[in-house]
């Protein structure tokens, strides 16, 4: 019979004993690095392992590990007492705040610091010091289908929240399964879809020192998302119950969908299969200021005995404009260095990303509590847009626990 | 029993050791508020799939111990789903009962026998059946090729002389096939219980974009736990992965006594 690899597999991992660490001190580093693309991600790292491995003598254990397994994989590692010494993530301030990390001082030359765009070393800071090393970034847009925006009479895209229903509407009403606008609030990634619609009715996570979650204004922009799938019904079928990736974006690439908020890797997709004429504009608001999400992924080094020459020889490689960029640029994403800004300034699809940049805003990786919130919103905020749900008492929900998470462990 | 020392200590988000807590994760689990829920959809799932698929083999092994042209093929058939990946069968399912491009919504819309299509993985009504349903058909092809197996070991004789004696063809089934079919029915229904309870992957992907815990099992509830939930927290998933080893030992020690007693009372 066939083995059930089952989540008591994976905690089963936590009961092998701790095998002894076979690293030597200085020959030989774990990577550990998140699969961003089939295609991009292993070569990449591959290669510039082997060239670290060239020029300084050192193995690199390199791990490419999917997003869907790879927090689980890392607690693991942790667990039996062996981390990665250089580890790749979309959050780092947990592990700054347990100690593991050497500081961006310990293991980067100050020109590679330097080089680092002032908004992802705020980004990447615990309690006033870096950690969190930029290693790449992303930032949502909002796509429509321009085929579907004209049979519906629409001159273009929507700029405000009010624009947004009407035009939803019109699509909606096109009939043949045509869907205004797709919105993903399901546990995939609702905290993102979440906090571009609160930041464009000028709500935050946080204000200063304090959690926000549940404001009067973040109480009515969740209403008015309420208000999309039930009242005004220009959504998808279960909003609160469709994620993005095989959901939303799936429904977008069939053509049914007018508009949704996109990223960089979506319009790549759309390109290659050909089928949907789309625009990639500004996220409507409804406070006059545009603002989107956009999301820094890190690289840490983690301290262990004799370790630091070796990972900051590998970071530095890393951090050399041309192997950095080359990278970016192959995976569809956006610069975290001054350099590599200058080099994508060009490309024109890049474009709109870019653009918005400067007013995109991070979510609060910052802060540890985020690891907890973030999961708490992707788990309960979907309730509040279903028939029934209560978007203040979801809100009010997320705000006890994002304050006890704050101040317990 | 490293899992048994996991349950008994704190870690913190990132999976780092920080001391024991002794038996605190256990309480604080008992606490939670989704565990009721939790545990009454695990029963609800192991108790539904294992008697369905019980019943189905039952039928299917009747079938394929017939003589008939092609039966080779039919059988060789019914392994399919069983040599499929659990993972990739979910994944096909997820796609059958998709709302807008779900092949089971056209068809049942097509034929007339629903007025609109329905959202069976996002409603909570049909949720928990959509998952039963391919938890019995990815443990049909074992349950029945365990009985198939034991119903070719009834000797012929013993349909003849229910012949002989005049039975119907109901009575001999129930008073010949089952009796005989009770070792392998035992086997069936005990390995059927153990592994649809540590059935991972189809409730996972089946239920991976309802937010919340109202459709999840003690296993994935488990995983949840430890990963992706507020909780984050590795040692009360442990506690609950310790509690899930001990639920699955007692059922089957309770459901092997009760058999016992009932095959020393006839």
């Amino acid at each position: 019979m066939r083995r059930t690899w089952t989540a008591l597999a994976v905690l089963a991992l936590v009961a092998l004993a701790p095998s002894a660490c076979d690293r030597g001190a200085g020959n030989s580093i774990k990577v550990v690095i998140a699969d961003y693309s089939k295609d991009h991600t292993r070569s990449f790292w591959q290669s510039l392992s082997e060239t670290y491995t060239k020029q300084t003598g050192v193995k690199v254990d390199l791990q490419v590990i999917d997003w869907n397994s790879i927090d689980q994989q890392v607690s693991t590692m942790l667990q039996n007492n062996q981390p990665p010494d250089v580890l790749n993530l979309n959050s780092f301030s947990s592990y700054a705040r347990d100690g593991l990390l050497y500081t961006a001082d310990e293991v980067l030359s100050p020109k590679t610091k330097a080089d680092f765009l002032d908004a992802f070393v705020q980004g990447g800071q615990y309690q006033g010091t870096l950690y969190g090393l930029p290693i790449l970034s992303s930032a949502r847009a909002f796509f429509y289908n321009r085929a579907l925006l004209a049979r519906a009479g629409l001159a273009g895209p929507p700029r405000t929240w009010d624009e947004l229903v009407q035009a939803a509407r019109k699509i909606q009403a096109l009939g043949g399964g045509t869907i205004g606008y797709a919105l993903p609030l399901g546990p995939e990634e609702a905290q993102a879809e979440w906090s571009i619609w609160m930041w464009n009715n000028g709500g935050d996570w946080k204000s200063g020192d304090r959690w926000t979650i549940d404001s009067d204004r973040n109480v009515q922009t969740l209403s008015f998302l309420a208000d999309l799938a039930n009242k005004h019904k220009v959504t998808q079928v279960n909003p609160g119950k469709t994620n993005r990736t095989d959901g939303a974006f799936q429904l977008f690439k069939d053509g049914k969908v007018g508009m949704v908020m996109g990223f960089s890797p979506l319009a790549a997709q759309l390109d290659a299969e050909g089928k949907v004429d789309y625009g990639v504009g500004e996220m409507p608001t409804n406070t006059g200021t545009s603002i989107t999400l956009a999301v820094e992924d890190y690289l840490m080094a983690f301290k262990r005995k004799g370790n630091q020459e070796s990972v900051r020889k590998f970071l530095d490689l890393y951090y050399q404009p041309e192997n950095i960029t080359r990278w970016i640029a192959a995976e569809g994403f956006l610069p975290v260095t001054k350099s590599g800004l200058e080099q994508m300034r060009s490309n024109p699809k890049l474009a709109p990303y870019l653009a918005a940049l400067p007013r995109a805003k991070l979510a609060p990786t910052t802060d540890p509590a985020w690891d907890k919130v973030k999961l708490d919103v992707q788990q309960t905020i979907g309730l509040a847009v279903q028939p029934g749900g209560d978007p203040r008492e979801v809100l009010g929900r997320l705000q006890k626990n994002a304050t006890a998470a704050e101040s317990g462990r | 029993m490293q899992l048994v020392r996991a349950s008994l200590g704190r870690y913190s988000v990132t999976g780092l050791y920080q001391g024991s807590v002794g038996a605190r994760n256990y309480a604080r689990l008992v606490e939670q508020e989704a565990l009721p829920t939790v545990v009454a959809n695990t029963v609800v799932w192991v108790a539904v799939v294992v008697a369905v698929t019980l019943l189905l083999s039952l039928a299917l092994a009747q079938f394929l111990n017939l003589e008939f042209p092609g039966r080779r093929i039919v059988r060789w058939a019914l392994i399919v789903p069983w040599a499929a990946s659990l993972i990739m069968t979910a994944k096909l399912f997820v796609w059958i009962y998709d709302y807008y491009f779900g092949v089971l919504n056209h068809a049942l819309v097509s034929l007339g026998l629903l007025a609109a299509p329905v959202d069976w993985l996002g409603d909570d009504a049909t949720v928990m059946g959509a998952m039963i349903a391919v938890g019995v058909f990815v443990s049909l092809p074992f349950t029945t090729y365990v009985l198939l197996a034991g119903l070719q070991t009834i000797p012929g004789e013993v349909y003849e002389a229910a012949r002989v004696d005049g039975a119907s063809r109901w009575r001999t089934y129930a008073s010949v096939t089952l009796p005989l079919l009770r070792p392998a029915l035992l086997v069936a229904a005990v390995l059927n219980v153990i592994y649809v309870f540590n059935s991972f992957p189809i409730v996972w992907t089946l239920n991976d974009r309802n937010p919340g815990f109202g459709h999840d099992t003690t296993i994935t509830y488990m995983y949840k736990i430890a990963f992706k939930s507020a909780l984050r927290d590795v040692g009360l998933s442990a506690a609950l992965g310790v509690v899930n080893v001990l639920a699955i030992l007692l059922a089957v020690l309770v459901y092997l006594r009760a058999v016992r007693w009932r095959e020393q009372e006839a």
